[in-house]
């Protein structure tokens, strides 16, 4: 029973894992105005 | 502006150069940002973004009307505008692949001499380069 859980868990990690990592890196702007 | 920038939720640090009127961005990990609330921070302190360059990881999909999008969050999609290298993302489309990718967000029209930028069309993704595929 607890090897079935296990996998379960092990495979919501795999499926959840790439999502969690995709954000925003970082951002560059250019801006005018400035002093 | 660095203080406007800096207080945005999911904002880990900001560099501005006044030589060459650049601000670089570093989110926080895992951060939320959005990039329409800092353009308007950004108009807030006084200034106007010429142009607006991001560099994400995420999923390639398509929304209701069939158009191409980035999904960098659950709650968080760019669209992607068409170009040579867009095409290149499209059997990307609902694929476990994650990207990551440069592109513009936000450019100022030309000749215009508004500073506010105009938010009431979406921002559109203009894919400039596209990193890795994993």
């Amino acid at each position: 029973m607890n090897s079935k859980k296990f996998a379960l868990f092990a495979l919501l990690v795999c499926a959840l894992a790439p999502v969690s990592h995709a954000q925003v890196k970082h951002i560059q702007m250019r801006v005018e105005g400035m002093t | 502006m660095k203080q406007h920038l800096g207080r945005q939720s999911g904002v880990q640090s900001v560099d501005v150069s006044l030589i060459d009127g650049k601000v670089e961005i570093v989110p926080k990990e895992d951060g939320r940002l959005d990039p329409p609330q800092l353009l308007k921070a950004v108009y807030d302190s006084g200034v106007s973004v010429a142009e607006m360059e991001i560099t994400a990881r995420g999923k390639i999909a398509r929304d209701a009307s069939g158009n191409l999008v980035l999904n960098v969050n659950p709650n968080q999609s760019f669209a992607i505008a068409s170009n040579n290298l867009s095409k290149e993302l499209e059997p990307l489309a609902g694929s476990p692949i994650a990207i990551t990718v440069r592109g513009q967000l936000y450019k100022k029209a030309e000749g215009k001499t508004k500073r506010k930028p105009d938010m009431s069309a979406p921002l559109r993704f203009f894919v400039l380069e596209i990193q890795k595929k994993e």
